[in-house]
């Protein structure tokens, strides 16, 4: 088993400084394409240098493209964000549109979210409307006055007439009904 | 974490401190029912890995009730440890010595063994009538309600209502009470 998510960053979703609301600030700032001029498994990687990279960079003026040939090394996308983080994506044997469905990814990130383990998959800054629980709600305001130890509080809520109460109330119904024989 | 964010924490997490009059109930059930408030079960935040016990005064532990012959049958062991050390002490006996020894074992052993169980017991503060000190009583704001009411004695009626009280027969003035 592999234990190389226990140093993985973890936390919950959010966005950097409300991006989006109002305006938008791309958060990929920097993209190296490595790559190799003669080997195959950079071919995609050069058939979207030579065709679409040029539209790509027009598009986004906020991020700042580099190439990088290297010699017989596997093509692979560096990505560096605005709040540090770097994102390395190997792109080998990757086709042209695989390779500009990743970059696509990369531009439309806010970090790097394959080293951030979320925590959950949703979160709010405004969990309760009404507001959390305290010890204090739902409570009954008359007991802020009441004077500890409270008899009259400390009775149980359910109780059963006693065979001294139901004798008196049979003895009182019978006197009422002695009166009214009377009358 | 902002300052209404702090206070919110704070709120939350407040211990509250319950009293609990222990006379003429039954001290077992009595722990089942503060046990709960002494782990903090009765809160709706309750976590087992979030500290929200409460406190619980328990006030004259020396009038429980127990069921039965319990005074006579239920036997309380101990063992010092050396050979021949052990020991076993009726419920009568063990309460003469302590009045509040009966409900702490009976609160301690409703409650799992854990690590926790020695620290949620620091919170239960059992005294055998109703002097409480007054540093203890100044903290509590809610009042547990007991399991089974009270029974009225013939003494605690007033001589009024005594009086009052509905008889068949009257008694002849040269009758002997025994």
């Amino acid at each position: 088993m592999s234990n190389s998510h226990i140093f993985l960053k973890s936390g919950f979703i959010r966005t950097p400084s409300q991006n989006g609301v109002g305006r938008y600030v791309c958060q990929l700032q920097r993209v190296v394409l490595k790559f190799c001029k003669n080997n195959g498994s950079s071919r995609g990687m050069r058939e979207f240098v030579e065709s679409e990279l040029i539209n790509f960079a027009k598009n986004n003026p906020g991020v700042v493209v580099y190439l990088k040939p290297r010699r017989h090394r596997a093509p692979v996308i560096s990505a560096e964000f605005l709040n540090g983080d770097k994102q390395w994506v190997s792109c080998h044997n990757y086709s042209k549109q695989d390779i500009s469905k990743w970059l696509n990814l990369l531009r439309t990130q806010s970090g790097n979210t394959t080293g951030f383990r979320l925590r959950k998959l949703q979160h709010t800054d405004h969990p309760s409307i009404q507001g959390p629980w305290t010890p204090y709600t739902f409570k009954d305001p008359a007991e802020n006055l009441a004077e500890y130890p409270n008899t009259e509080l400390s009775k149980p809520k359910i109780q059963l007439k006693t065979a001294t109460d139901e004798l008196l109330e049979i003895f009182n119904s019978v006197q009422i009904s002695d009166k009214k024989g009377v009358e | 974490m902002s300052a209404l964010k702090r206070v919110q924490q704070w709120a939350t997490f407040a211990r509250i401190w319950h009293v609990y009059d222990a006379a003429w109930q039954n001290p077992f059930h009595s722990a089942k029912l503060l046990k709960k408030y002494l782990m903090g079960l009765h809160k709706p935040i309750y976590h087992p890995l979030n500290d929200c016990g409460d406190h619980v005064i328990v006030i004259n532990t020396g009038d429980i009730a127990l069921p039965e012959d319990e005074w006579k049958k239920r036997a309380y062991f101990h063992h010092t440890g050396y050979p021949g050390g052990a020991s076993w002490t009726v419920a009568w006996e063990l309460h003469d010595k302590d009045p509040t020894m009966i409900l702490k074992k009976a609160v301690y052993s409703s409650m799992d063994g854990n690590l926790q169980r020695r620290y949620t017991m620091e919170r239960l503060h059992l005294f055998p009538d109703g002097k409480v000190p007054a540093d203890l009583m100044k903290n509590v704001s809610n009042q547990i309600q007991q399991i089974r009411p009270v029974p009225k004695r013939l003494d605690h009626y007033s001589e009024q209502e005594r009086k009052e009280f509905p008889k068949l027969i009257d008694y002849p003035k040269d009758y002997i009470l025994r």
